[in-house]
């Protein structure tokens, strides 16, 4: 009898330490996915950012401008429409995350918000109008399209050569969570539309920070002072609720710094 | 005879199966325990793993792209795969727009892939795509001849004519307008009256080899790097085994004192000292130039690319006669991709 209620308390034992040890390993699964997920998410954005594509820079916001697509004029259908080459053409746009259009100039981008619906002006003739002035169109009839209004939206208008992005503008909050009221969470939100949360679980102390030279970085940036951002931190700490049996929460976070395109040679 | 507590002993068989129960139960739970725990561990294992994948697939593609612009000379390749660290770039240009006669604007995709050998139907896969300017024919037709030497005068047999040997029935393009005979840092001299021909005849460049490279728009000091891969290193190509519109580019590492006789872009790193028996046509580039220079050369010569000429004065007894279609044909040859600042992104 002895042995036996011995025995059946070292099974009962082993069982809930075994228990113990899944549900923790769960929470710290949970924990360390919420911060690679969050720091991912928007480091994969950051790493895109072209010059002039920092739109707001706070200690909790962070707003950015990243391609979708980058095309080339290859014909001008006549003021103020071009047609334009982009891989994958329009199947390969999200087109409502469209927030406008940029043209490039060596140094830097000429942003001007728009829509797809304004843009779009079919892709009936774009491909031959572009093979007759010397473009390769076997296998990519899809990727030519024409854009609408380029002329009124940038000064001097589109000329053949020029490239032209198709930009979206993404802003990352960290923020009260909709999810688990107590905490905070990762929200993303496209131009114009609803914050999404993301990654819920995050601790008081995360946030963004932003290098405006070598070694300074602060948490939150000026307007005037955007272009001298040159690299944004990401400080993710998550934290996950203490684990039945007694464990203390658990607690996961780091930093990454994110370089942007700027700091590479001539922005690519 | 029964024990005096009057109870049958169990048998040996029966205790032994009671602790093999609990031992096996026992075997059971771990066993259940450490395949839990392996099933948790393999699969934050392999999400890490083709999280890794995919930043590598993407480092291939941006590795393949410009190594495919940084390596272009001439003709384009239609499509090139490149074996990049872990995986492979599969870089495929695509022609979209001619800006003028000599630059046009191309789409350069490179899509990487890094395979794992566990699942090696499904490799992660990063596309970055780019624009770049097609710089067709970079050598403007400047003259027959350009030295960075401070005086540079025929001698001999050596002459600089800049007006066009060719006509418009041997090449499009043919029979085009006269260049400059000679141009040098300070000072033009003739041997005999009518050595030099142009229009100018000859011209003053201060600026020596700096002020040359401004103006030729060649890459020289990629050009003449041992690393950058050309057709011909210190040697010719068989030329009766290539086709008569072929003009290749060859390069020559150090001193050239030999009498080629072909036909390209001749690319000489230091000095270009050639002698009497050398024939060539198309385009001669070189770091150096001999005080004394013989043979035949039916294009344009450009020398002292590498900084001040270690002869101040050049005796040109090259017959230096400009042929347009052979400047062309070679020119060609050492076109090249530029990329576009601010136009590298990723398509997926």
């Amino acid at each position: 009898m002895v042995l036996s209620s011995f025995v059946l308390a070292l099974a009962t034992h082993a069982f809930l330490v075994q228990n113990q040890l899944y549900s923790l390993q769960t929470v710290r699964v949970g924990v360390q996915d919420a911060a690679r997920a969050s720091t991912e998410l928007v480091a994969r954005e950051v790493r895109n950012v072209p010059r002039g594509g920092l739109v707001v820079a706070g200690r909790r916001t962070l707003t950015v401008r990243t391609p979708m697509a980058l095309s080339t004029v290859c014909y001008r259908q006549g003021s103020p429409d071009a047609d334009v080459f982009s891989e994958g053409g329009e199947d390969g746009l999200e087109v409502g995350a469209v927030a406008g259009v940029a043209m490039r100039n060596d140094s830097t981008w000429d942003y001007q918000s728009s829509t797809w619906a304004a843009l779009d002006g079919g892709d009936g003739s774009s491909a031959a109008n572009c093979a007759a002035t010397g473009a390769d169109t076997v296998g990519a009839r899809g990727a030519f399209h024409r854009l609408l209004d380029l002329d009124n939206l940038f000064t001097g208008g589109a000329a053949e050569g020029d490239v032209i992005m198709i930009y979206r503008e993404t802003t990352f909050t960290i923020a009260t969570s909709l999810l688990e009221p107590t905490g905070l969470a990762l929200f993303r939100a496209d131009y114009g539309a609803a914050a999404v949360e993301f990654a819920t679980g995050l601790d008081t102390t995360s946030h963004f920070e932003y290098r405006t030279s070598v070694g300074t970085y602060v948490d939150t940036v000026t307007a005037a002072s955007l272009s001298a951002v040159d690299a944004v931190r990401i400080v993710v700490d998550s934290r996950g609720p203490a684990v039945t049996g007694g464990a203390q929460e658990v607690l996961f976070g780091w930093g990454v710094n994110v370089p942007l395109r700027t700091v590479r040679s001539e922005g690519n | 005879m029964r024990p005096a507590s009057g109870r049958v002993p169990a048998s040996p068989g029966r205790e032994s199966g009671f602790v093999l129960a609990v031992v096996v139960f026992m075997l059971f739970a771990i066993s259940v325990a450490a395949a839990t725990g392996y099933t948790l561990v393999s699969s934050e294992f392999a999400l890490s793993r083709h999280s890794g994948d995919g930043a590598e697939a993407l480092a291939v593609a941006r590795a393949g792209l410009e190594r495919y612009v940084a390596e272009s000379l001439g003709t384009l390749a239609d499509t090139t795969a490149y074996a990049l660290g872990g995986g492979i770039a599969t870089v495929t240009p695509r022609k979209l727009f001619e800006l003028d006669s000599l630059n046009e604007v191309w789409y350069v995709r490179s899509e990487g892939t890094v395979e794992d050998v566990r699942s090696p139907g499904a490799p992660a896969r990063r596309v970055v795509g780019a624009y770049a300017t097609y710089r067709r024919r970079p050598i403007p037709h400047y003259a027959s001849v350009i030295v960075s030497a401070e005086e540079l005068e025929t001698d001999g047999n050596g002459e600089a004519r800049g007006f066009d040997h060719d006509s418009a029935g041997d090449c499009p393009g043919g029979g085009a307008s006269t260049i400059i005979g000679a141009i040098a840092q300070d000072d033009v001299d003739e041997d005999n009256s009518s050595d030099i021909q142009g229009n100018p005849q000859w011209r003053i460049w201060p600026g020596g080899a700096s002020a040359i490279l401004d103006s030729i728009r060649v890459r020289w000091d990629i050009l003449t790097d041992p690393d950058f891969p050309v057709e011909f290193e210190n040697t010719l190509p068989n030329f009766s085994s290539i086709p008569s519109d072929s003009f290749p580019v060859v390069r020559y590492n150090g001193d050239m004192t030999s009498g080629l006789q072909g036909r390209g872009a001749l690319i000489v790193t230091e000095k270009f000292d050639p002698p009497s028996s050398f024939n060539w046509s198309g385009i001669v580039l070189a770091g150096e130039i001999d005080d004394r220079t013989s043979g035949y050369l039916d294009g344009i010569l450009i020398a002292g690319l590498n900084g001040p000429n270690p002869y101040d004065e050049v005796e040109l007894r090259t017959d230096v006669n400009y042929h347009s279609c052979d400047v062309y044909a070679a020119n060609e040859s050492l076109s090249y991709l530029e990329l576009m600042p601010n136009t590298i992104h990723e398509t997926n």
